[in-house]
């Protein structure tokens, strides 16, 4: 039985936490990777910032602990650990010799500037090309957007008619997400399955982030594309920029956002472009996961209603939608406008061996559920989403543990004496008494062999 | 799901010209225009805080009360203003259009401004009933299974005024039955209306104790929601003055007569109730005739 792989989608914050800190640094230097930092932050820590983001003296630590109740301690010390694993402050000695906290400067001039405004514009702006004679309304955008993201959905399930770039495709084999073997199309993986059931923008936000990675073994600055990503989803909808002053390799990431449909650009030379909602939304779906994200108007708007008798309408004509579904259901009826579908054990056994979770499947459904499910709360009927769960806790009979085998001993008190030193150090996973056999974890053979030796020697 | 519900914060600013006028004559360490500006500050920060965090500035004149912000001329025209108006500085887009939005009101609201008769005091109750009919109509507006969390803050800068208690009193339980929470922030003297406003409606009362650091104040105090509200630690509550305005004279009062029907208050014994017009008849011989008729009918 091979084990799952599941799909880890980090967020904004764990993902900081990996660069190194020179990096952090660097990437703090611009106003908008500031702001969408700090919009990561939990609550707690975002007044922190905020009462901090004028005082220039370090401020006692003392003093801070004062700022919270008692019985919310444990909040504060997240929030102190946070701000410090991001490099947002540092901790300094006061002059009376007392430990105290400081914005990160850097940080903290940064923030005020898009808080308040001072310093650079972060993007030239359409406005000195004049008008676009070709300007886009905000629909169009959000048709295009969808349509591009779709056919990168589309040639994963490996649909005739959907083709990328050659940059795309290799990507989608190092995000693991497809696989190819030479000389053959790629095709798609377990964690493939996983990523389709994402919403819009998980599934946009894992992509991004398996840019990243490979982003600097594409001779890519790192920290360039990063703020000018962070820049982008923070620009307004509808509105034109302009590409003066950027440099080579930014240009080809606007290339490659182009064609996952972050942004819009008439022509490959053409001196404009729009952001589109999938860009905008990018840093904002990184932590939010319910359905208000299938904002309305990206063609993600719910269509999945589920009944209690397990029958499952989905009103789509997508056929990338319809071929989502029946990942886990079996179809019973097409209609021009809708589906409908069964969702059986044996169904969600088919699923779940392609290394689908529970979970995935409950999220999809609940994420792209018809408006009117989403008047009930909870938003699919508890009866499935418990069978759903069960169906998935009967695969799951056997747990792997790893372990040393100890046997044949001579006698019942050898037994004994060594099965409680096992149990005293908290490493015994099985035994037998009858058989006098015992398994221990792995961390725990070197010190019960010794025991053991000495436990020989001595008698 | 918490981060997803709309936090709409609604700032209601005093601007009564003659107090800011005499302010400015007094003193200069605060002036309208740097009272606006911490306003900003804190309307930036909400905003930068969360993409759901909506903002809307009321200004509160002495003849009417205007939105700020969001204008009504949002709509209308605004693009080639807008081109113009996003200074070409690091600030975030979204918070250089809101500014200046707001100065631009701000600037037609005095500029139109000819203070005559003898009305000089601030409508704030005015400018709350408005600002509760906007929060309502957010909250109508937005999808299904989001919610709104709203809060009114008040920069109260004029005296009360008396003649508005009845009105600021249906304000006040208007917003307690929705679930608004009233802040305020008092700048000069203290205000008995805000008191039982932030009271009742479980919200924040300050008097700040230095004007020149409006701006510290507020980021420190009001900007944080009710969420966390409740792991900080927070100025304690005042001691609230519950006196009630006579309707009468509208004076403010400790003990005074209260109409057994309508539940008004006056300072003075009337006959007549002027709210529900009940007669009173308080006449003790009443009582004795019914006992009369009844010992006959015994008999």
């Amino acid at each position: 039985m091979k084990l799952r792989v599941q799909l880890q989608c980090k967020n904004l914050h764990e993902y900081l936490r990996e660069l190194s800190p020179e990096v952090l640094d660097r990437l703090y230097d611009h106003p908008a990777t500031c702001l969408a930092v700090y919009r990561e932050l939990p609550s707690l820590a975002k007044n922190y910032v905020m009462r901090m983001l004028f005082l220039d003296q370090p401020l006692p630590q003392a003093a801070l602990a004062l700022w919270v109740k008692i019985d919310s301690q444990k909040d504060h010390d997240e929030c102190v650990s946070v701000l410090a694993g991001l490099r947002l402050w540092h901790s300094q000695q006061l002059q009376g010799g007392l430990q105290g906290y400081i914005l990160n400067p850097v940080f903290k001039d940064n923030l005020r500037i898009a808080l308040l405004g001072g310093g650079k514009a972060w993007a030239d702006e359409g406005s000195s090309l004049g008008p676009d004679r070709h300007a886009r309304d905000i629909l169009s955008l959000d048709r295009y957007a969808m349509e591009r993201w779709e056919v990168i959905l589309q040639f994963m399930v490996g649909s005739p008619g959907a083709a990328v770039s050659q940059d795309i495709a290799l990507l989608l084999v190092q995000a693991g997400l497809m696989k190819s073997e030479a000389g053959e199309a790629p095709y798609i993986t377990s964690a493939g399955f996983q990523f389709l059931l994402l919403d819009t923008a998980s599934q946009l936000w894992y992509f991004t982030l398996q840019y990243l990675n490979t982003a600097q073994s594409r001779g890519m600055e790192l920290v360039e594309i990063l703020s000018f990503l962070f820049q982008l989803s923070f620009s307004t909808l509808g509105r034109d920029y302009s590409v003066e002053g950027m440099s080579d390799s930014l240009l080809t990431f606007l290339q490659h956002l182009r064609e996952f449909g972050l942004v819009f650009q008439r022509k490959r030379k053409s001196r404009r472009y729009y952001p589109t909602r999938l860009a905008i939304t990018l840093a904002a779906g990184v932590t939010s996961t319910s359905s208000t994200l299938a904002t309305p108007g990206t063609g993600d708007a719910g269509f999945i209603v589920v009944e209690t008798n397990y029958r499952l309408y989905a009103y789509t004509d997508s056929e990338l939608q319809i071929a989502l579904v029946a990942l886990f259901s079996e179809m019973l009826y097409r209609f021009p406008n809708v589906v409908v579908a069964q969702v059986t054990r044996e169904s969600v056994q088919q699923a779940i061996a392609n290394g689908i979770t529970a979970q995935q499947i409950i999220h999809f459904l609940r994420t792209r559920a018809h408006p009117v499910m989403l008047k009930q709360t909870p938003v699919l009927p508890p009866t499935i989403t418990d069978q759903i769960r069960l169906w998935e806790l009967e695969r799951d009979r056997l747990t792997f543990t790893e372990g040393v085998l100890y046997n044949q001993f001579l006698s019942q008190v050898d037994f004994e004496v060594l099965r409680d030193r096992a149990q005293g150090l908290g490493c015994l996973v099985w035994q037998d008494v009858a058989h006098r056999v015992l398994v221990v974890s792995p961390q725990g053979h070197s010190e019960v062999k010794r025991f053991w030796k000495r436990q020989k020697s001595t008698t | 799901m918490a981060s997803d519900d709309i936090n709409l914060l609604v700032i209601v600013v005093d601007v009564n010209p003659i107090w800011w006028g005499q302010q400015a004559q007094r003193e200069t360490e605060l002036t309208l225009s740097k009272c606006l500006d911490a306003v900003m500050v804190l309307g930036n920060s909400h905003m930068a805080m969360s993409r759901t965090n909506k903002l809307a500035v009321i200004a509160s004149h002495c003849q009417d009360s205007h939105f700020l912000y969001p204008s009504k001329s949002w709509g209308a025209g605004d693009s080639c203003e807008e081109d113009a108006s996003s200074s070409g500085d690091g600030k975030y887009e979204l918070l250089s259009v809101a500014n200046n939005f707001i100065a631009e009101e701000i600037r037609k609201v005095i500029a139109k401004t000819d203070v005559t008769g003898n009305s000089t005091d601030t409508l704030l109750a005015g400018s709350l009933a408005k600002a509760l009919c906007y929060i309502n109509r957010v909250a109508k507006d937005h999808e299904v299974g989001q919610e709104t969390k709203s809060r009114i803050l008040v920069i109260k800068a004029a005296e009360d005024c008396a003649l508005q208690y009845m009105n600021f009193m249906n304000v006040i339980f208007a917003s307690q039955k929705q679930n608004i929470l009233i802040d305020a922030c008092v700048l000069d003297s203290d205000s008995g209306l805000l008191q039982q406003a932030c009271d009742i409606t479980g919200g924040l009362y300050l008097k700040i104790p230095q004007k020149v650091a409006l701006a510290q104040y507020l980021l420190w105090v009001f900007l944080p929601d009710c969420e966390q509200r409740a792991q900080l630690v927070l100025p304690p509550p005042v001691h609230v003055d519950y006196r009630a305005a006579c309707f009468c004279h509208r004076n403010l009062i400790e003990i005074g007569y209260v109409c057994s029907v309508c539940l008004s208050i006056f300072c003075n014994f009337s006959p007549i109730c002027t709210t529900c017009e009940t007669a009173f008849k308080i006449q003790l011989p009443q009582m004795v005739k019914p006992k009369k008729k009844k010992l006959k009918q015994q008999t």
